[in-house]
């Protein structure tokens, strides 16, 4: 699903090492937490893999396709293949909980009568099909992650890959979120996950990697904080 | 693979052009001040695109007209005898690049005077019984190209003051065309850029508003001309509206000014309400879309890189 070899990202403004000759492989169906301190080059690898930086050096494929050598016309195809999750949620105030994801869907050009069909879908399985006519500002703030997750998958996407979802969340939000999670890889689809929890990495047995100084420093699988 | 999501054919075309017009349409009632400046501001710049083009092309066709004109009147000094009269009337018929003479008695021409300035006439009542205009002789040449030679040896026949003729006008005015032409075309460049300035910001606003949408757009796969669309349809829609307008205050301004014209100076050739309206109208739309085009294009082009 996902292979980098020999991945090195300089930041040749400020000379910052972010990546230095990153080999990293994740199959498909994958649950991988990634872990360590900030600016450890987490995110640099997450920006990579959707094509927001290009490597200094080395070769990525993101399900075959080689993210490296894209031309400017087929990031957006790329990154359809992405579902993405941050921590702070990111849903436009203006719009419903309805209306938030099937934006994802209406801006690639989908028919409405599968955004209705999909929207529905994915509300059911976040547990928010009740209050999809909600704004926002009128839920918690483990709800609204959960909208985002919704918008994250409504387009079916092979990969999801979600910055510190939890980072604002308290712990018994946090396991909600986490369960959702659960079901979508049960479901087939890889999930990369970066975050701080100990807790959850602790408690999901799942493969770790983690970065530090721009290195995997350690790679486990059912691995522990 | 550049066609993930092909699937939905026409129904899902319409679909997107239905959610393009919904954004802009959003997008300029919420900064409904900003949308009526710039298009008040095309407006304005077209307007005065429209009035230089009016006045240049009037101009032009004025200046042809008289280029054209084959006649030289040849005006005779007061207190000539009947004589003397018939010896210039000869010298006239015997030039070799003459075709016909016409004499004019002054009287005639007060009438004909009188005539041209229709409704204004009353002007000349200030004249009470005098009459300051001269005899002439109306003379016509065979050649456009021999009437500037022709006039010259005329002014010279004894008994005539002046020999008057269109070309002598045409040539000032094709003089004063060009200057009206260069000083309408650097005020145009100037207006052009004010108002693709103000449109670009216009766009910027929106553009702003939108950075988070934009943002998630990008993150889904949005392609770059999806997002681009209800931007450059906005400037579009605020260049085709302001050329609309002006063209618009055009016609109307033109169709009164040539009515004014037709019954009072009917004699000069302004060119045609139609089809040179509905030409002025296409021309002035054009450029306030191509404003708009160019404007939008500006503001998006630094916004959108990622």
């Amino acid at each position: 699903m996902i292979h980098l070899k020999n991945v090195t990202k300089l930041y040749q403004k400020n000379g910052v090492v972010a990546l230095d000759d990153v080999n990293l492989d994740i199959a498909a169906g994958e649950f991988v937490f990634i872990v360590g301190t900030s600016g450890s080059g987490k995110s640099t690898l997450m920006k990579l893999l959707m094509h927001e930086e290009t490597p200094t050096m080395g070769e990525i494929f993101v399900n075959g396709r080689d993210v490296v050598r894209l031309q400017r016309k087929e990031i957006p195809y790329l990154r359809r293949e992405f579902g993405v999750i941050f921590q702070d949620f990111r849903l436009l105030e203006d719009k419903t909980v309805y209306e938030n994801v099937a934006f994802a869907m209406q801006v690639i050009e989908t028919p409405r009568k599968i955004i209705q069909r999909s929207v529905d879908a994915v509300l059911d399985i976040v547990g928010l099909r009740e209050k999809s006519k909600h704004f926002p500002d009128q839920l918690s703030g483990g709800e609204q992650q959960r909208v985002a997750i919704a918008r994250a998958i409504v387009n079916d996407p092979k990969l999801v890959i979600a910055d510190e979802p939890t980072g604002n969340l308290d712990p018994a939000t946090t396991w909600d979120i986490m369960d959702i999670f659960k079901r979508i890889n049960d479901a087939g689809t890889t999930i990369i996950m970066t975050t701080h929890d100990r807790d959850i990495v602790n408690r999901m047995k799942r493969r770790v990697v983690e970065i530090e100084g721009g290195k995997i420093v350690r790679d486990q699988q059912r691995g522990r904080y | 693979m550049s066609a993930t999501n092909n699937e939905g054919g026409t129904e899902m075309n319409f679909q997107t052009i239905e959610y393009y017009f919904h954004e802009v349409f959003l997008s300029m009632i919420r900064k409904r001040w900003m949308t009526f400046a710039s298009i008040g501001t095309v407006t304005v710049s077209l307007f005065v695109l429209g009035v230089f083009l009016i006045l240049v092309m009037n101009m032009t066709k004025l200046a042809a007209s008289l280029e054209n004109q084959v006649q030289i009147s040849a005006y005779l000094i007061d207190g000539l005898t009947a004589e003397e009269q018939k010896e210039i009337a000869q010298t006239l018929k015997d030039l070799s690049t003459v075709s016909k003479i016409e004499y004019v008695t002054k009287e005639q021409a007060l009438k004909t005077l009188q005539e041209r300035l229709g409704e204004q006439k009353k002007i000349l009542d200030a004249l009470g019984d005098s009459n300051p205009l001269p005899n002439y002789f109306l003379v016509t040449v065979k050649n456009s190209s021999d009437v500037k030679r022709t006039a010259e040896v005329i002014a010279d026949i004894y008994g005539v003051e002046e020999a008057k003729y269109g070309q002598d006008v045409a040539t000032n005015l094709f003089e004063l065309t060009h200057l009206v032409r260069v000083f309408g075309i650097i005020l145009m460049l100037i207006l052009a850029m004010a108002t693709i300035f103000i449109i670009s910001n216009t766009i910027r606003l929106t553009v702003f508003a939108r950075r988070k949408e934009i943002a998630i757009m990008k993150y889904v796969g949005a392609t770059d001309d999806f997002i681009r669309w209800p931007f450059v349809l906005e400037g579009i829609l605020l260049g085709l509206i302001g050329g609309s307008v002006s063209a618009i205050i055009l016609r109307s301004f033109y169709s009164a000014m040539a009515e004014k014209i037709y019954s009072t100076l009917a004699f000069f050739p302004l060119i045609e309400q139609f089809p040179f309206l509905n030409y002025l109208s296409l021309c002035l739309i054009l450029a306030g879309i191509s404003i708009g085009v160019l404007g939008s294009t500006i503001s998006l082009k630094k916004f959108l890189e990622v």
